[in-house]
């Protein structure tokens, strides 16, 4: 299965205004929800569900791009539909309208000048050694950029080498508030619309929630957000009823990902310690090469008793891309006497509770 | 193309029918086919039995159809479990952590929201759980509460569907992964109507609620 992100940029002309960006992303949010702008001129959407709909990628930027050139709303100026792996990926793949295959990212990425990181500190350094594209930069030993960049260099080289699929910097974390309080009293660009529509019901929906945000506080109300990556269907995230879009960046860290449907209906937000044991009741860890230490045949959760362990499975590593492989991370599921699923999470010896299947 | 696309985009307002529809997976448990609106649903199973994966199929049809779907108290939802299940994310609003103020936010979502899931306290107040139900029912809303036990909501609901008993496959010593989930709930109507036991994934490996043929 070809999991793509797709971006979308205009250049100069009249996107580059807030009001024209924010009349483009009305154009877009008609055929494709879940459209999100990343910053002024720059929106993104995940390709997988509507490159399904309409018969694949090609299509799809066919069809924004008609619809973009077709619609009053936007003067005629440069425009780019691209779709890749990755946000920034297809950042650039919208800069040469390209559809770039996932096992093409690294190549497509390595004849870019150093400069799309936005980062010419750094780009001036590699120039002295030679460094100038991010093909070069993908080649460089990570101990090496570390040492005269610090974590940023990692990070800069797994981007350029299409192993980490954002840009640090490259989401403007106040596009989407500003964008709001440009249009306050405009309706076309109202929050409901993000979420599939300004209709009578949804103004009726969001006004009873916002009702009990005044008084129980923004944070109560939430809504869920997906969003590109390698697993849109999974990609969610609880945000704030009208939050800007750093927090959906900020609320994605727990999510167990990479196991396949059905999902945990309980999710937990906050790490709960679990006491993993075999049936002789010493503790169970996993080995350096992610396997278990032992036959779990006991599981406790912080505040519940302990139960026993009728069946497990996994455990699954988590393909991390933290750039040090100190921290091992994996995922079991147990499920208990009681007839119970349980989703844990292990780091260092340590178990907890990623989610329940209530 | 678009046109289709548009539809489904565009929430479908049908204010003026007298019911929501269930999706096609939940006929085995409600005959009919839909949800009547002022309606309240008692979904009842201790905790990790699928309780709360009944409620969210619960709502699953309608919100395809485009209305609008809220979620009181349950403290750490996860949604793509609940995407999975067939509620459109884009139309459901989620008040995981309402504390004290359980009966007034699902008040106040029965004013705007189709459907509404509540997990009560453990003990709900009665005055406010008649005020609730009343409130479902002058809006036109349907109330889904979720319970570990039928009578710890104090009032007598339209329909009760109790997860009497749930079993995972798929999953063994050390191998392969929770796949389906093979549950027996038992329906029961208002006073004493006559209840109906029905096997049901929840959900089966797919991800979706589903007819299970009986084992006998």
């Amino acid at each position: 299965m070809v999991l793509v992100a797709s971006g979308i940029t205009t250049e100069g002309g009249r996107a580059d205004e807030p009001r024209a960006f924010a009349e483009m992303l009305e154009v877009i949010v008609r055929r494709c929800p879940f459209v999100r702008p990343v910053r002024l001129g720059v929106a993104v959407l995940p390709a997988r569900a509507p490159s399904r709909f309409f018969g694949g990628e090609e299509a799809v930027v066919d069809l924004l791009r008609r619809d973009l050139e077709d619609s009053d709303a936007l003067a005629a100026g440069p425009l780019g539909v691209g779709v890749a792996d990755g946000l920034f990926a297809a950042w650039l793949a919208a800069r040469r309208s390209a559809i770039v295959q996932p096992s093409g990212t690294a190549a497509f990425l390595a004849s870019f000048s150093l400069s799309v990181l936005g980062r010419p500190e750094m780009a001036q350094v590699l120039a002295r050694l030679g460094v100038t594209t991010l093909g070069r930069l993908a080649r460089l030993p990570e101990d090496r950029l570390i040492e005269r960049f610090g974590e940023d260099g990692v990070h800069c080289r797994q981007v350029a080498a299409g192993e980490e699929g954002e840009l640090r910097g490259l989401r403007d974390p106040g596009i989407e508030a500003r964008l709001r309080a440009l249009l306050e009293g405009e309706p076309p660009i109202a929050q409901p619309t993000f979420f599939g529509g300004t209709s009578l019901s949804a103004e009726r929906a969001l006004g009873s929630a916002r009702r009990v945000q005044s008084w129980a506080g923004a944070d109560a109300v939430l809504v869920a957000r997906l969003f590109e990556g390698h697993d849109p269907g999974d990609r969610a995230a609880l945000v704030p009823l009208g939050a800007s879009g750093e927090a959906v960046l900020t609320a994605t860290a727990p999510w167990p990902g990479g196991i396949p449907a059905p999902s945990p209906m309980t999710v937990l937000a906050n790490r709960l310690p679990v006491v993993l044991r075999d049936p002789a009741g010493d503790p169970v860890g996993l080995t350096s090469s992610d396997l278990l230490t032992a036959v779990p045949g006991l599981v406790q959760v912080e505040g519940d008793r302990t139960h026993e362990v009728t069946a497990w499975a996994g455990p699954w590593p988590l393909a991390t891309r933290w750039w040090s492989a100190r921290r091992r991370r994996a995922r079991l599921q147990v499920l208990t006497t009681a007839g119970v699923g349980l989703l844990l999470g292990a780091e260092a010896g340590s178990w907890w509770l990623l989610g329940r299947y209530d | 193309m678009p046109e289709a696309l548009r539809q489904k985009i565009a929430p479908v307002v049908m204010a003026s029918s007298r019911v929501l529809p269930v999706t096609e997976g939940l006929v085995p448990l409600i005959p009919s086919g839909d949800l009547r609106r002022g309606s309240t649903i008692v979904v009842a199973g201790h905790a990790g039995t699928g309780a709360t994966s009944l409620a969210i199929s619960l709502l699953a049809g309608a919100s395809e159809a485009g209305h609008w779907c809220a979620a009181v108290g349950l403290a750490d939802p996860g949604v793509a479990a609940m995407a999975e299940l067939g509620l459109d994310l884009r139309r459901a609003v989620f008040i995981p952590r309402p504390r004290a103020g359980w009966a007034e936010a699902t008040a106040d979502l029965l004013d705007g929201a189709e459907l509404v899931v509540l997990r009560p306290p453990a003990r709900p107040n009665a005055a406010a759980a008649r005020r609730l139900v009343a409130r479902a029912r002058d809006r036109r809303a349907v109330l889904v509460v979720v319970v570990e036990e039928a009578q710890r909501w104090p009032v007598v609901p339209e329909m009760t569907l109790t997860v009497a008993s749930a079993t995972w496959q798929g999953i063994g010593l050390g191998h392969g992964r929770l796949q389906a989930r093979r549950a027996e709930v038992v329906v029961s109507g208002r006073h004493g109507a006559v209840e109906r036991r029905t096997t049901i994934w929840l959900p089966s490996a797919t991800g979706v609620v589903a007819p299970a043929a009986t084992v006998r």
